[in-house]
């Protein structure tokens, strides 16, 4: 078997086993849903206690959302080569023959299928909850945002995991370093542009989470509806979408090219079975 | 008493060694800072926007949600930093067992690494309300020298720890005894305890079947007292404004004591049952 046949099937062998290992551990589902729907009420709450508009309980909702993908690609994806090293998997997949952009497409698959039940918990029992009603201009751009957003996140989870092959201990940290600064930068639970100069937003656009969230915001709460407060956005819509594809674009090439030359840097320096450092 | 102390001293060397030598001291410094600052930021941005969209958004809820947040910060470290050594211990350098068959007493060796966590935490406290009294002229406001009163504040952080040790202990026993539900375990009860101590949010926002659990919870007192001792009087929260400092210790009191007998029962029952059953060096993929 060669080519693209193998391609996918490693894939689909990859995304196999995140797949069957939750469904032989259901109660994986209470801690990926009920804990974030813990800290999404307690955001809900904050902006209740400022007598925010109800726009910014659906933007907290969907941060929650988002937040999951994100963690996704930090945990699942970026870190997982390290993981895999430590388990002693690693080198199984180094000398598989298939393409290692197969197995973390299979990662990347398995993840966001899974993470994808995560944020449809959240939005769906968030807006129950809290009552916040949502009114897509398009469901057919939402659905193509969503999926920009992802391929773009997906690949920078690719670009992570090749990086994290050369590092130990400090891989943990630097994915745990990602967090809180992105969700910063990214604009989690509010607006971007109701709070950044336009320079910071422009710059922050290049995390796929910010330039994806903002797009979605456009969506869910067009400005047309009802007398909502006026929401600064980063972009206009189309150029969000245009700026999703080319991230999307360079993120999976970068991934191609930096996991092939840091894993030969890696055999190189005999760090690809080195473990616990 | 001498081998606990020399366990206590050992493990909190080997719990920062662990925490810090991962990269040189300068990434590690930047890392301390830019997390929790971040964390605490993000809420100032949810204020910033909520302002931008309403004009009925009070101003001094700022200090109150940016205190609350960074003080939460010794919880996590304390509370939930003894269950991760577990996890972390047993898991990923499977080196439990060894500290087991050690001449250390692992209660010593985890309250040694829990103190290394609370250091890790207490800077980043500080730090995060330095980075805020900087960049945040609310928060300059709340925080000054006269409103600041140091003897209740040594008082709340001494209580503070040893409940939070107390609550960890507890938390370390029951992981001792999970696999692969540990982690629920200690994120979920973090989760619990940030929505309803009214870490940033005054607990009157919650709806008022949810209050009651509030004040059974150490923390919801906890955070109050040490709000007030940082910021002076009382805060945004309404719940406890006729609850003194005097009133909060003792609440506090009360309940560490309770906490430290329950600890003591339950995590040497749980050390007893993980011996037996064989879980010191189970590995479950968490």
């Amino acid at each position: 078997m060669k080519g693209a046949a193998l391609f996918l099937r490693a894939m689909l062998a990859r995304t196999y086993p995140r797949i069957i290992g939750t469904v032989r551990m259901p109660s994986w589902l209470l801690q990926e849903t009920l804990l974030p729907l813990l800290s999404v009420s307690a955001y809900v709450f904050v902006y209740r206690a400022m007598n925010a508009p109800e726009e910014c309980t659906g933007f907290v909702l969907l941060g929650g959302a988002m937040a999951a993908f994100w963690l996704n690609v930090l945990w699942s994806m970026g870190a997982q080569l390290y993981w895999e090293r430590d388990s002693g998997n690693l080198e199984l997949y180094i000398i598989a023959p298939c393409s290692m952009m197969a197995i973390l497409g299979g990662m990347a698959l398995g993840g966001m299928l899974l993470t994808l039940t995560r944020a449809a918990v959240i939005l769906t029992a968030g807006s129950l909850l809290f009552g916040v009603r949502y009114h897509p201009s398009s469901w057919g751009m939402l659905a193509v945002v969503f999926l920009l957003t992802m391929l773009a996140l997906y690949g920078l989870g690719m670009v992570f995991a090749s990086a994290f092959l050369l590092w130990g201990r400090e891989a943990w940290h630097t994915v745990s370093l990602l967090q809180e600064p992105v969700y910063l930068l990214s604009g989690l639970n509010f607006p971007v542009r109701a709070v950044f100069p336009p320079p910071v937003a422009w710059l922050a656009s290049l995390i796929p989470l910010t330039v994806g969230m903002d797009a979605l915001r456009q969506v869910l709460f067009p400005p047309s509806q009802g007398s909502g407060p006026s929401i600064p956005y980063i972009l206009g819509l189309e150029a969000e979408l245009g700026l999703l594809a080319v991230l999307s674009l360079a993120f999976l090439f970068l991934a191609r090219y930096s996991l092939g030359h840091l894993e030969r840097r890696s055999r190189e320096e005999g760090r690809l079975t080195v473990r616990w450092q | 008493m001498r081998q606990h102390l020399r366990a206590i001293r050992a493990a909190t060397w080997l719990g920062w060694q662990i925490e810090s030598n991962w990269t040189d001291p300068w990434l590690f410094f930047l890392y301390l800072v830019l997390k929790p600052l971040c964390a605490s930021l993000l809420l100032w941005c949810m204020f910033v926007a909520a302002r931008s969209m309403s004009a009925a958004v009070p101003g001094e809820l700022l200090p109150f949600l940016y205190v609350g947040n960074a003080c939460f910060m010794i919880v996590g470290g304390v509370a939930f930093g003894l269950s991760w050594v577990i996890i972390s211990d047993r898991e990923h350098y499977q080196m439990l067992k060894y500290i087991w068959i050690s001449p250390l007493p692992l209660r010593s060796y985890l309250i040694g690494r829990a103190l290394a966590r609370s250091l890790q935490s207490a800077v980043g406290v500080v730090l995060t309300l330095a980075g805020g009294w900087l960049l945040l002229p609310e928060l300059r406001s709340a925080l000054t020298w006269e409103r600041l009163d140091g003897r209740w504040l040594v008082a709340y952080l001494a209580v503070g720890v040893l409940m939070l040790g107390a609550v960890g202990m507890i938390l370390a026993g029951a992981v001792l005894n999970l696999g692969r539900h540990s982690m629920l375990l200690s994120e979920g009860i973090a989760g619990l305890i940030y929505l309803l101590s009214g870490v940033v949010f005054p607990v009157e926002v919650l709806p008022e079947w949810l209050r009651p659990l509030c004040f059974f919870l150490p923390t919801t007192y906890w955070l109050e007292g040490v709000r007030r001792a940082l910021m002076g009087g009382t805060t945004f929260g309404r719940a406890l404004e006729g609850w003194s400092h005097g009133d909060l210790v003792s609440a506090l009191l009360l309940s560490t004591a309770l906490l430290l007998v329950v600890a003591h029962a339950v995590f040497r029952w749980n050390e007893q049952r993980a011996w037996r059953q064989g879980r010191v060096d189970q590995t479950t993929g968490v």
